[in-house]
């Protein structure tokens, strides 16, 4: 018991005492003042309801003496005449006895409803914290708080999974026969009836949520591969669409070439011919696209780095599809230098060109443009096409972006979308960079960046 | 025909569209080329061709759009290239009007073969009595007979029989022939049509379950051809 509730109860004690004294005194000539002594029950039982029963005691002893004292004779001395008087006493103490436990109990009982009540308050916060999605591992911390609050020690530490260690001050957490984690108290001595009533309780939650969190994840993994097996299956349509533009040109070209139904000119056998190898080369290209996005994506794919200028690039890449008319070229004054592995950069050029040439229209030229700015090689691909949506400059470089906007095979069919993604995937490994933005008078501009290699000093201009 | 019918072919890969103008100007045909679903509808309106060979994929309008379109105005026969993976798209074009489909990468024979045949399907059949193989089927009279012997058929058996006669060798979709037979009602009630033709070949083929004139495009519908005389 605290000072502060000691001293209370001793001022509140002989205040009591004091006014049912005061009492008596003034009915003393209307009543006979034996009858009276019984108002000193008044001092006695709120002292006991309120304070226990030592004050009860004490003050049933000290309105005895007062009692004896001022009003029985002989007044003013604590002698005692009679024995009626002691029988007054002791009807006082049993009184405050009785009364005291009564209340003392109650109090107890009082005190025990509250500590339920807060821990079955703890259980409905905890349960509808887990319950609600919460992760169980963010909400630890705040059921560790409120364990130790219930269980009266300063702090307690909550480990799921089989306890590490046993020890006195690790209580397990066990639910329907299995261990769910255990409890570990830092410091003091929990409350025995709390610990015997929560934890069970505790514990069923735990395991709750705990199974929960296991099919939450395992939800999220299926998920996952349902996702991954989608992305399959477009790859695979994509990539069949993808395969058979070129097959079914070079099927159409070569049988008409044999058909007895069929009567060409030279020149359209010339053309036909020009079909099967034009298509067969761009197989053979979204081959090696496939093949090189796979190595990129598996780590397979170390560029072998040699020094080289931005225009062999650009002229291996033309030359690899097939001098394209369409295609023109601006190069710098004085030829630029990189170190990157030139078959790797030359196909992220091929690339970038055959999706040039694939989105414009087809008069129109695509122009490809080596400068130098601020000491980077810029190899930029300008195009007359219908540009790119806005927010979309980074996304389709992606693999197979140009599958998102599916809409009942519609524009499934405009391409994989491999080629930019291997532009950017070639454009990192060998230290540069890739992008996009819109053309200088409409289109689009797709241009990759190479770190410049200083010219060797004396060559002559 | 005396001169060259003209067909237009409408792709948007360059390179299956130049191979395809080529060999259709090898085997005699005018040909005239749109890379886009508009430019067709735009070339068909300025003068219509005779028959219109239409890649299902396209930017902007799709083929099954610039079908639909066509119908508005147009009986013009139409050849419709599709791919695996397009059924849908493959089927709902033909429920807008097309008369038939090549998948890719298809064989040119195959592709002259079908445009034969939907050009000559186009030429108007005005005869009472059609014979199809040892089939005869007459539409005034409202009888079959196989091999000069009658075959009893209930309305919906004639009813399908009839129009698959009408269109000899053209593919007709499950919507299509509901829709004609039953009524627009019961166009996406195919079972009630898988149970007629199977109660129709039994009564008009020589082994139901190797069936030579009421033959099953599965995913698509049905055609009634003449086994007697390969298409083409």
């Amino acid at each position: 018991m605290s000072t502060r509730r000691l001293l209370t109860g001793v001022v509140a004690s002989a205040a009591a005492v004091a006014a049912v004294t005061g009492a008596v005194y003034a009915f003393r000539s209307s009543v006979p003042v034996l009858s009276l002594g019984v108002l000193y029950l008044f001092a006695v039982l709120p002292i006991a309801v309120f304070f226990g029963r030592a004050f009860a005691v004490a003050v049933a002893l000290a309105s005895m003496l007062a009692f004896n004292f001022f009003f029985l004779p002989p007044v003013h001395t604590f002698t005692l005449l009679d024995r009626r008087d002691w029988l007054a006493l002791v009807v006082y103490l049993v009184v405050a006895l009785v009364v005291s436990d009564l209340a003392s109990r109650a109090r107890r009982r009082a005190g025990e409803a509250e500590q339920r009540g807060r821990e079955e308050a703890l259980l409905a916060a905890l349960s509808v914290a887990l319950l609600q999605g919460g992760r169980i591992e963010d909400e630890l911390g705040r059921v560790e708080e409120s364990t130790a609050s219930v269980l009266g020690v300063p702090a307690v530490r909550i480990e799921l999974g089989e306890p590490s260690a046993g020890g006195p001050s690790v209580l397990a957490l066990r639910a329907a026969g299995r261990t769910v984690g255990a409890l570990r108290i830092e410091d003091g001595a929990p409350d025995p009836v709390a610990r015997d009533r929560f934890l069970p309780a505790l514990a069923s939650l735990l395991a709750v949520a705990v199974e929960r969190d296991r099919l939450e994840r395992e939800a999220i993994e299926a998920e996952r591969l349902r996702l991954s097996d989608q992305v399959k299956t477009a790859i695979l349509r994509a990539v069949s669409h993808d395969l058979r533009s070129p097959l079914t040109a070079i099927r159409v070209a070569a049988e008409s070439l044999s058909s007895p139904s069929v009567t060409l000119s030279d020149d359209d056998r010339k053309r036909q011919l020009e079909t099967v190898r034009h298509e067969s080369a761009r197989l053979d290209r979204l081959v090696a696209n496939l093949l090189d996005l796979s190595r990129l994506q598996t780590g397979y794919s170390e560029p072998r780095r040699e020094v080289v200028s931005a225009e062999e690039l650009v002229a291996q890449a033309l030359a690899e599809l097939g001098w394209d008319e369409r295609i023109r070229t601006e190069l710098p004054p004085a030829p630029l230098l990189l170190e990157v592995d030139s078959a790797q950069v030359e196909r992220a050029l091929v690339n970038l060109l055959e999706n040039a040439l694939r989105f414009s229209p087809p008069e129109s030229s695509v122009l490809v443009r080596v400068a130098a700015e601020d000491g980077e090689a810029v190899l930029a691909v300008l195009d007359r096409g219908p540009g790119i949506p806005p927010g979309d400059a980074d996304r389709i470089f992606e693999p197979f972006q140009q599958l998102a906007s599916d809409d009942g095979g519609r524009r499934a069919g405009r391409g994989t979308g491999l080629g930019l993604a291997i532009v950017r995937g070639f454009a990192e490994a060998n230290g540069g960079r890739a992008w996009a933005e819109p053309g200088p008078g409409g289109g689009a501009s797709f241009a990759v960046a190479f770190p410049l290699v200083p010219s060797p000093a004396g060559v002559e201009r | 025909m005396t001169e060259a019918p003209t067909v237009l072919v409408v792709e948007d890969e360059p390179q299956i569209l130049r191979a395809l103008e080529t060999t259709l100007r090898g085997a005699g045909y005018e040909v005239r080329t749109a890379a886009t679903g508009e430019d067709a509808l735009r070339q068909a309106a300025l003068g219509l061709p005779d028959a219109v060979v239409l890649d299902l994929v396209l930017p902007g309008k799709s083929g099954r759009e610039v079908c639909r379109e066509l119908r508005e105005w147009s009986q013009v026969p139409v050849l419709v290239l599709s791919a695996v993976g397009e059924e849908r798209e493959k089927v709902a074009a033909l429920d807008a009007g097309a008369d038939d489909y090549v998948t890719k990468p298809f064989g040119i024979e195959e592709l002259l073969a079908r445009l034969r045949a939907v050009l000559r399907r186009a030429l108007p059949a005005t005869e009472p009595v059609i014979e199809i193989g040892e089939l005869r089927i007459d539409l005034e009279g409202r009888a079959v007979y196989r091999g000069g012997e009658f075959v009893p058929t209930t309305k919906h058996e004639f009813g399908i029989l009839r129009l698959l006669a009408l269109n000899e060798g053209k593919l007709l979709t499950h919507r299509a022939i509901l829709r004609e037979v039953w009524g627009p009602a019961y166009q996406t009630e195919s079972h009630y049509l898988h149970v007629y033709v199977s109660q129709l070949r039994r009564k008009l083929e020589p082994d139901p379950a190797r069936p030579r004139y009421l033959l099953t495009e599965p995913g698509a519908g049905y055609r009634l051809v003449d086994p007697t005389a390969r298409v083409g």
